[in-house]
């Protein structure tokens, strides 16, 4: 419902068509739950501009605000005052009506956003901060709460009507007339959340935020006198960013792992790009082209609407990097002029290939870059797997795979069947057809018996096993033709035991 | 006296020429080079080897790309046996008609896996600029990459950074749109019948080469044969006897009639 429906005299619960006869005029949407979370976590995204630290309403809240945690923040916009007139001002641009309230707990917040006098009254209960008439703000100064929460109604401590109700039964109101009770008879007669709301909402007791995000471990932002549009400017500002993040780092002694750089639109919306690196860094300079390289990618700037007001590069995981004397003549970065592989030492090697495996991941994606890494299992197309790259994998060599057994140079994804025609049923094939070309076998060399991984296959009936293709033994045959191809063959099944009839494929092809 | 000055005008005209050739980009490293260590081979390449800084055309003959992608494994597997790694790229599908590369398949042919960087591209455009920012890194001991279209202009931006960074490049291009390109060499590898012990059990893969390109250098046509276990070639024609080879193939077909 919005402002026009309740000049109409329209309320909730009505029917729609008594609605319809009040106002012949009337729309009529679905109400679209996901939608509101959606656009409520996105506001919510947006506040992070102010801390790092935003909440949404769980279900017990209402789900229909935020929390904000501003303590430790707001001095940078001049004090609580000034930033929850900048909120509410942005807000009211955006259009959207909003209560808001400042105190020194969630609980105490919640209870001014929603029934303090000084704001706009409240005309539904349920209805949030979107739907209020008046956008407008209250700050509960500290130690003030008893005086500013003892005139309101009791359902500003976030009670469920079971316990509202007998309440207002009993005679309790306000929340003052329950604030100097003796707690025992109320601990008794009601459940454990009456005692724990009044308890969050004067500070007696904890009430952990759930942040929407977890807090980055380093936090700059940047906000911008004119907003910028251009890929260009992002880069430049992002390498200014992380200087600054450089010296605390430096300090710190650790490099920066995971990065999440926030672009703030002008209309409320919250681009955010992941940058993962391979090896913890400070440097500017990589942390510039990465994420150049990744809104190349994403084409980002594309969508910067009306342009970014505010940019803000934050570190997610940081990793202890200790101090490293550099050289003297390190080359900066995309110097390839300079020098052959053999003046590197093994650090710099390894740090120039995460560099570059950074760099490949954020244009061709994170699973682009892989390496094999061998897996237990005498089946073949089970025997390896490709693992992303790690730093840690780039310092020291995987253990060595061991083969004594021929294997293929390429291992089809599939093994393909293939008609075949052997002297006796159960040796080495003479003639085969495979992708409608026949070959002449001049040499096989086998079988090798590769017998199916017993404890992996479902605990079936022997009838099932039959027909599962997994249960059968494979013998493999390496098959050289007379061009000098030379192919990975597998009859399947062992003739009289597993089967009739075997079938043949082609697994793979040898150098 | 006249010999004399003309020996030292010889000598003078080297150091110029040896000056010269330190201040153009990457020529200082052009001299190292990946000797196959034939002598049939070496001496029609600059040299005497594949140079180093360069970009490397490999071209599977129909139906010979696990025999080419051999060839560029064996000659990795040869010359760069220390801790860098190797980077391959390529294309997300595999090859598409042949599989994808097994790792198990490089280790038999004297390649360590571990070693291996896979990046794979789903497009031309990005194999093209991966295999140009792997290059120019500088990062790996070499670079593998495989490319179906390249048109002269990026085989000369590739060759530049190949030659800059010092790094070895071999491309394999499938044989069917080979455009002119600045590769230092060509090479056409077909396959051959492989060698066998006394029991008829394959020992060492062999292929037929043919340098169909190489700058300062002469073309040729080999069947050369790889032990992935001392790393070395060697000419299969010295070893087995080509027509013994047509006889083997004969009996062969005869006992394939017979079969």
């Amino acid at each position: 419902m919005n402002e026009a429906a309740e000049a109409c005299g329209l309320s909730r619960g009505e029917p729609v068509a008594d609605a319809r006869a009040k106002a012949g005029f009337l729309q009529v949407r679905g109400i679209d739950p996901a939608a509101d979370d959606a656009a409520l976590r996105r506001l919510a995204l947006w506040a992070t501009r102010y801390t790092p630290t935003a909440s949404p309403y769980d279900e017990e809240n209402g789900a229909d605000g935020f929390f904000l945690d501003i303590e430790g923040a707001a001095h940078l916009f001049g004090g609580e005052r000034n930033l929850i007139a900048d909120l509410a001002h942005r807000l009211e641009c955006f259009g959207l009506p909003a209560r808001l309230a400042v105190a020194d707990t969630p609980g105490a917040a919640w209870a001014a956003a929603r029934f303090h006098p000084k704001l706009s009254p409240i005309l539904r209960r349920e209805t949030g901060e979107d739907e209020d008439c008046r956008s407008s703000y209250v700050i509960l100064s500290s130690g003030e709460e008893a005086t500013a929460l003892s005139p309101l109604p009791i359902e500003a401590l976030r009670l469920t009507p079971e316990i509202c109700v007998p309440l207002r039964r009993l005679g309790f109101k306000s929340i003052g007339a329950l604030m100097d009770q003796p707690r025992a008879p109320f601990a008794a007669r009601f459940s454990a959340q009456l005692m724990r709301r009044l308890d969050q909402a004067f500070g007696r007791l904890d009430e952990p935020l759930v942040p929407i995000r977890p807090p980055p471990v380093y936090h700059t932002l940047r906000y911008l006198l004119e907003p910028i549009a251009t890929q260009e400017a992002v880069v430049a500002l992002s390498h200014r960013l992380m200087a600054t993040l450089a010296h605390v780092l430096t300090r710190d002694d650790v490099g920066a792992r995971v990065l999440r750089l926030s672009l703030y639109r002008v209309d409320g919306d919250v681009k955010t790009l992941d940058i993962a690196l391979t090896l913890p860094t400070r440097s500017a300079t990589h942390v510039a082209r990465m994420i150049a390289l990744k809104l190349d990618a994403a084409a980002t700037a594309d969508d910067a609407g009306f342009g970014f007001e505010a940019i803000g590069l934050a570190v997610i995981r940081a990793e202890a990097m200790p101090a490293r004397q550099t050289e003297l003549a390190a080359p900066s970065h995309p110097s390839p002029a300079s020098g052959g592989g053999s003046e590197w030492g093994h650090a710099d090697k390894t740090e120039r290939c995460a560099v570059l495996i950074d760099a490949l991941r954020q244009r061709l994606g994170p699973s682009s870059v892989r390496r094999f890494k061998a897996v237990d299992s005498h089946i073949p197309e089970r025997a390896e797997v490709l693992a992303p790259v790690t730093g840690e994998a780039l310092t020291g060599l995987a253990p060595e795979q061991k083969a004594e057994k021929p294997r293929p140079l390429l291992l089809l994804p599939h093994a393909e069947p293939t008609e075949v025609t052997a002297l006796v049923p159960d040796g080495p094939p003479r003639r085969f057809s495979w992708r409608g070309v026949s070959y002449e076998v001049a040499g096989a060399q086998g079988p090798e018996r590769i017998g199916a991984e017993w404890w992996r296959l479902p605990p079936f009936s022997a009838q099932c096993r039959e027909s599962d293709r997994q249960s059968l033994t494979r013998d493999y045959y390496l098959v050289e033709d007379l061009g000098g191809h030379r192919f990975w063959l597998f009859r399947e099944g062992i003739y009289g035991r597993e089967t009739a009839d075997a079938r043949w494929f082609v697994h793979g092809l040898f150098a | 006296m006249t010999q004399h000055a003309a020996l030292s005008v010889a000598h003078n005209r080297a150091v110029l020429v040896e000056q010269l050739r330190r201040l153009l980009p990457g020529i200082a490293d052009f001299h190292k080079t990946l000797p196959f260590g034939l002598p049939a081979i070496d001496s029609r390449l600059p040299k005497g080897g594949l140079a180093c800084g360069a970009l490397h055309e490999i071209v599977p003959a129909p139906n010979a790309i696990p025999a080419a992608f051999g060839f560029i494994a064996a000659i990795l597997a040869r010359h760069f046996s220390s801790v860098a790694p190797i980077v391959f790229v390529l294309p997300a599908c595999g090859f598409s008609p042949s599989g994808r590369l097994h790792g198990h398949g490089l280790h038999a042919l004297g390649l360590d896996p571990a070693r291996l960087i896979l990046v794979e591209t789903a497009h031309r455009r990005d194999a093209l600029w991966a295999i140009a920012e792997t290059v120019r890194s500088g990062a790996p001991a070499a670079v593998a990459g495989f490319i179906d279209k390249l048109d002269l202009k990026s085989s000369q931006r590739l060759h530049l950074f190949a030659a800059e960074a010092a790094l070895p490049l071999f491309l394999l291009r499938p044989a069917q749109n080979l455009e002119s390109s600045a590769a230092a060499t060509r090479w056409r590898v077909g396959t051959a019948e492989a060698a066998r012990d006394r029991f008829g059990l394959i020992t060492r893969p062999r292929w037929q080469l043919q340098l169909e390109r190489a700058r300062n250098g002469r073309p040729g046509e080999w069947v050369v044969e790889y032990d992935h276990v001392a790393h070395r070639f060697s000419l299969a024609a010295a070893l087995a006897d080509p027509a013994c080879a047509r006889g083997t193939s004969k009996k062969a077909d005869r006992q394939a009639h017979c079969a």
